[in-house]
């Protein structure tokens, strides 16, 4: 908790700091790091009630195109609320439908949403298709530290939701729900009730996200926006961090973009293969994540045999 | 206050319950008991809701529950105990009985819910493994933390099942003063029960189950006398 605060310190004051000629440089980079990790909280709130999504790259896009579509008209805040209500509305078409399925089954109807999404925005007229769709800066581009403040804004917003799931009596139903469903429904926790309202919550943040990124990117592609690659992100990041919390998220998400950019830069060719490397040896050797590391719990349960 | 009539329930072409009536009345411990296979589990999943009846009615308190959810069912008042016991492995003892206290009944804050599990962990011995992990408990702790669970739900009926399974003698007579002290709370009690020391020394009152279908009805004297229940359980012909 005090570790979560002191980097979300770090974050807001970061700008400030003498960074010399690697300024422009390091805050773009540190953007793009906000965003990610924001949506990877974002995928982590879900995650908590045992549905594992790999949709949330679709909820990104459908927030990035829903800003970047509505920007010029209606001005940046309001753009990225309808960038998080489109994203949350789809997910409640989604979960009405699907929720219900379990483990690999849900899994798997996410990532058909995320296809038929995409394919969607790629034939539609007015997304820009495959040439793509040109969107206006965040507050019209008037100020330089805009960009900034608002994907810091949406990583703020996400690290305190999910600290606010985390300590509230949501929680509970959620690690019930995860660790035994049918239990759970006997002792009167509402399970599709408690699916359906974590998968709003993380799917309105995903496309708040979204929305930020398109101002950031200045341009959207069907590819770039619903590649699978971000929602395999939303879900490696939580993983290396340490799942269910805030804290192994919001450190896996600074941390891991951090090291694929310091990677790219010093290793021009085939910087992922060690940036694969290190993560196979990350989930290898800490299996609960950073958090894990220092927050050492009881060693694991012995099997014993039950009557 | 709880009552069945004519509850079918078939799994392809096994009748696991037939036409089954029974009624639990306020107060009352009741136990079902009945050879392997007789559609006792079976008879409880389809009262707390995880199967639904083929046929039949369940009533309870009044209100139809026939076909409501298990949630719902648990809202009105039904309290489970598993046999095989399900803890919520990554949560502690605590949290595990806040699951229940939170949820089991409507409206329950967390300060209210706090107070019903500090309640519940004296009542059952478990206070002092409140923070241990549910996943590494002892067999014992495991039987009292599932029955824990169900009462922190707060129920107005609670179902039993095996809960003294696997345990030694001087462990069974604990859980049966217990489960006597739950009914003297206010509570009633559906159990069903292998061990008939427990089941004599707990039931007001013992249904019997062969084959899906009720055989027999009556005091634990009474049951045991009857020719039907003896040739349930030491086989036709003995």
């Amino acid at each position: 908790m005090r570790l979560v605060l002191v980097i979300l310190g770090l974050v807001l004051i970061f700008p400030a700091l003498p960074l010399g000629r690697w300024q422009a440089f390091t805050l773009d980079t540190a953007q793009f790091a906000f965003i990610a990790t924001a949506l990877a909280l974002s995928w982590d709130l879900l995650a908590r009630t045992g549905q594992l999504s790999l949709a949330q790259g679709a909820f990104f896009g459908l927030g990035a195109y829903a800003a970047g579509l509505s920007a010029g008209v209606l001005g940046t805040i309001p753009a990225l609320l309808v960038g998080a209500g489109v994203a949350a509305a789809s997910s409640l078409l989604l979960g009405a439908a699907t929720l219900r399925l379990q483990g690999i089954y849900f899994a798997i109807a996410t990532l058909a949403f995320s296809e038929v999404v995409r394919t969607l925005v790629l034939k539609a007229g007015f997304t820009g298709g495959a040439t793509g769709l040109p969107v206006a800066p965040a507050f019209g581009g008037g100020w330089a530290l805009g960009g900034y403040y608002l994907a810091a804004a949406v990583l703020i917003l996400s690290v305190l939701t999910s600290l606010w799931v985390g300590h509230s009596r949501l929680s509970y139903a959620q690690a019930a729900t995860r660790q035994g469903e049918a239990t759970a429904r006997v002792l009167g926790v509402p399970v599709v009730r408690v699916k359906l309202v974590s998968f709003l919550l993380s799917s309105a943040l995903a496309g708040l996200a979204g929305g930020v990124y398109a101002m950031k990117a200045l341009f959207l592609s069907p590819y770039d926006a619903f590649g699978l690659g971000r929602a395999v992100e939303a879900l490696v990041i939580p993983i290396f961090g340490g799942l269910y919390t805030t804290l192994g998220p919001l450190l896996g998400g600074l941390l891991l973009v951090a090291l694929e950019t310091w990677l790219r830069l010093e290793i021009q060719d085939g910087y992922l293969v060690i940036y694969g490397l290190i993560l196979i040896l990350a989930i290898l050797f800490m299996p609960r994540g950073l958090v894990g590391l220092f927050r050492p719990r009881a060693k694991p349960a012995q099997e014993e045999p039950r009557a | 206050m709880l009552r069945l009539r004519g509850v079918s329930k078939t799994f392809g072409g096994l009748r696991a319950v037939q036409g089954v009536s029974l009624e639990v009345q306020p107060g009352e411990i009741l136990a079902v008991i009945g050879p392997n296979g007789a559609g006792k589990s079976t008879l409880l999943n389809l009262i707390s809701g995880l199967l639904s009846a083929d046929s039949g009615r369940i009533e309870f308190l009044g209100q139809d529950l026939t076909h409501a959810a298990p949630e719902v069912r648990a809202w009105r008042g039904l309290g489970r105990a598993f046999q095989i016991v399900q803890p919520f492995p990554e949560m502690s003892v605590r949290e595990n009985l806040m699951v229940g206290a939170l949820y089991g009944t409507p409206g329950t804050s967390v300060q209210a819910a706090r107070k019903v599990v500090e309640r519940v962990l004296e009542l059952s011995g478990l206070a002092g493994k409140a923070q241990h992990p549910a996943g590494e408990l002892s067999l014992l702790e495991d039987k009292r933390l599932e029955l824990a669970r169900a009462l922190a739900t707060q129920p107005k009926l609670l179902l039993l099942d095996e809960v003294m399974a696997g345990l030694r003698p001087a462990e069974a007579q604990d859980a049966v003063r217990l489960v006597r002290s739950i009914r003297d709370s206010g509570v009633s009690v559906l159990f069903i029960e292998h061990l008939m020391p427990v089941v004599r020394a707990l039931a007001d009152r013992v249904v019997v189950l062969d084959y899906g279908q009720v055989i027999a009805e009556g005091r634990y004297a009474e049951v045991a006398e009857n020719p039907k229940v003896r040739e349930a359980y030491l086989g036709r012909g003995a």
